[in-house]
């Protein structure tokens, strides 16, 4: 005889239900609602056409021969590009770097490292606009004692420049992070592995791509789809280190949300793009959920 | 079992928790209950005032905060029943808080100061009170109220305003160098040829930046020495294109070639550049009025307008005052106070700021600030073009000019782009 199904389990989804409902999922609902309204008229599609075909989503006249202003869709795809690949791989490789204990100073020099994910981001973008700054920042100062002085400029202010000083700067807020799931992984990796690799005649680079490589998969795609999600929803640090300029040369799509919601005070564009950023952040979010289960 | 007795503990746990709210509400009531009684007896007897607290929105901190506190100190004094509070917001933060606060018919405070474009648009959704009648139009700078006015009904009142009226300097760098103000536009040039060869000096500009209000201020100035107020108006209603050959003329002829001659700098965040000024990296700053208030020595202070210059930007704070407010009388009479005697005393203090309200004499200014306002006295006063504007065209004019400013030969783009981005009618 079957069971009757007990409806005490729904009872303790009510106190979460009671905060989800008002404050995530009818705000979500809301914003989809609002995205094929205008002037409170329903438009259909009207909105995402519009917002899609403008040039500040996707600029195909600039991308990719010229400067930027490329749109805030590609922007935030070169992001990706170069964001993602560099953290990983430098988080990665300051892990294999500083794991060993014989490493003088390497907590200290983690927790250097580590200090762009302990600031506030707005903080992180200031630093970011001083950094690449001529006459303030480092970065330019570099460049003009290696005698380039193309890029010895003040790099926000330029369309040719603000985007990478951004990315560049993101990276180097973010690469804490990955540096720490690495190096939690390479914790967790028992030394007998490497041992047993090194009786067996494996070199270090064999030892790395046959032990360590794999074993990290799993931090690797925690990490991946971490810092995928951080580059699409990038805002603070742009706002603050460029604000999407000058020209639009570095505007992202948050940033262009907030634009449309808070200056053009157009909340119908503003929900489209922030229908599209959460379409965009859910791929690698149920990349992750999936992988993980 | 187990299942019961949990869920006799979550109801017990409900209950309590509903009756620890119910009891807060009745202690409220309970609380305020004496005081009702209290006032009762006591109207009877002495009809004591009762005592309000409004609360005041502005963008004011730091030094500003201190002169504009002067200003509520002298309100206070003459209101005893009237207590203000107030707090910084930034108008970029205001923006995106009070549609949304003004919907659900509520209100963060009981006067707040905010973009004259953004009060007409929320006095036009009926979010507003109206000061029709409460203030008499006559007695301001003309054409102050335009930006909080739309079909005869005014929705905010004016503050004291900055005014953008040109390039400051040093005099004692001026001394030291020999150099003398311009009188035509050839000397300007001239000027700015001989500071470019000075040693140490980086550029005879400075070019301040933040999210690129600097520069629309610069341009404006250029804009209202060659073109007259006539077109800066004709801009701001769209009624003149940016590629119109006029606009464009200013452009080309005058401003592009101080850029492509390296006389500007690139843009330096503007609290930098103060300091980087100051202390002769650079000659000339263009800014407004409130640089008198950053300057270790205001006396120190000399202005140089574009030779020729006809209007200048007088760019004036507004407060509106929220339908929703609890104190529609109190803070009525507070916005009042700041539209009219409140321009005297803050004037008078260091903030750098000029009188809208035209009673306002030049007797009662801060010392180093009379002269500006003598010379902003003897030209038109015209509205700021990307504050009448607003929206996000203003942010699309700031990030262009900043475009235009380390690219001048994409003039071109610059005009069109602020043209396609204009607000339709």
């Amino acid at each position: 005889m079957r069971r009757p199904r007990s409806l005490t389990p729904l009872f303790f989804l009510l106190p979460a239900l009671a905060l989800m409902v008002p404050f995530v999922i009818y705000p979500v609902f809301k914003t989809i609602y609002l995205s094929f309204f205008l002037d409170g008229k329903f438009v259909g599609l009207e909105n995402y056409k519009n917002v899609l075909l403008s040039s500040d989503i996707i600029n195909l006249d600039r991308f990719p021969t010229k400067s930027p202003p490329w749109g805030a869709l590609i922007h935030n795809i070169v992001w990706i590009a170069i964001h993602l690949p560099a953290t990983v791989f430098l988080g990665l490789g300051i892990a294999l770097l500083l794991r060993r204990e014989e490493v003088k100073g390497s907590s200290i020099v983690k927790s250097i490292i580590f200090l762009g994910m302990v600031i506030p981001m707005i903080v992180g973008g200031l630093i970011i606009r001083f950094l690449f700054e001529e006459g303030a920042g480092v970065i330019p100062a570099i460049f003009r004692v290696l005698g380039i002085e193309r890029l010895a400029i003040t790099w926000t202010a330029y369309p040719e420049t603000a985007l990478f000083a951004a990315i560049l700067g993101s990276i180097w807020i973010w690469t804490g992070f990955s540096m720490l799931m690495y190096s939690a992984g390479l914790a967790s990796i028992p030394k007998d592995y490497y041992e047993a690799a090194l009786i067996d005649g494996a070199n270090r680079f064999q030892i790395f791509k046959n032990v360590t490589w794999p074993l990290l998969k799993p931090i690797t795609v925690v990490v991946v789809a971490m810092t995928l999600l951080w580059d699409l929803k990038i805002f603070d640090v742009v706002y603050v280190a460029t604000g999407g300029g000058p020209g639009g040369a570095s505007m992202v799509l948050a940033l262009q949300m907030w634009d449309y919601f808070a200056r053009a005070l157009n909340y119908n564009y503003a929900a489209v793009v922030a229908v599209l950023l959460t379409a965009l952040t859910l791929i690698p979010a149920l990349w992750l959920i999936r992988r993980r289960e | 079992m187990d299942a019961k007795k949990m869920l006799l503990g979550l109801f017990l746990v409900g209950v309590l928790s509903i009756a620890v709210v119910a009891s807060g509400c009745i202690g409220g009531q309970q609380t305020s209950t004496p005081t009702t009684v209290t006032q009762k007896e006591t109207v009877t007897e002495t009809k004591p005032v009762e005592q309000i607290t409004l609360k005041v929105i502005g963008p004011w901190y730091g030094a500003e905060l201190d002169a504009f506190m002067e200003v509520i100190k002298a309100f206070e004094a003459q209101h005893p029943n009237i207590k203000v509070e107030y707090k910084t917001y930034r108008a970029e933060d205001l923006s995106t808080i009070l549609p949304l606060q003004f919907e659900s018919g509520d209100t963060p405070a009981d006067v707040i100061a905010m973009w004259g474009w953004f009060i007409a648009e929320m006095g036009q959704k009926g979010h507003l009170m109206e000061f029709n009648g409460v203030i008499n139009p006559d007695e301001y700078v003309p054409g102050i109220l335009d930006t909080v006015t739309v079909d005869g009904k005014i929705y905010g009142v004016p503050f004291t305003a900055a005014a953008k009226p040109g390039f400051w300097y040093r005099k004692s760098f001026f001394e030291k160098y020999g150099l003398k103000p311009p009188e035509t536009w050839d000397e300007f040039v001239a000027l700015l040829e001989k500071i470019k060869q000075i040693p140490g000096v980086k550029a005879p500009i400075v070019s301040g930046d933040s999210v690129g209000w600097p520069l629309s201020d610069v341009t404006e100035h250029f804009i209202l020495t060659f073109g007259g107020k006539d077109l800066q108006l004709k801009l701001i209603n769209g009624e003149v294109k940016w590629e119109d050959p006029q606009v464009r003329s200013i452009f080309e002829q005058r401003l592009v070639p101080l850029l492509k001659a390296g006389y500007f700098s690139d843009p330096i965040e503007w609290t930098s550049a103060v300091d980087l000024w100051w202390k002769g990296d650079y000659a000339l700053y263009f800014m407004g009025t409130w640089i008198t208030g950053m300057v270790d020595d205001p006396t120190d202070l000399g202005l140089i307008s574009l030779p020729g210059v006809k209007a200048m930007v007088l760019a004036p704070d507004y407060f509106m005052v929220p339908k929703y407010t609890s104190h529609p009388k109190e803070a009525m009479e507070l916005a009042k106070f700041l539209a009219t005697e409140g321009q005297r005393i803050h004037v008078g203090t260091k903030s750098g700021k000029l009188a809208t309200w035209k009673k306002v004499s030049i007797d009662d200014y801060w010392e180093p600030m009379k002269d500006v306002a003598k010379v902003v006295a003897n030209v038109e006063s015209a509205p700021d073009l990307d504050d009448s504007v607003g929206g996000e065209w203003q942010k699309v004019f700031w990030d262009q000019l900043k475009l235009l400013w380390v690219q001048p030969d994409r003039l071109d783009d610059v005009l069109s782009t602020l043209d396609a981005k204009f607000p339709k009618k």
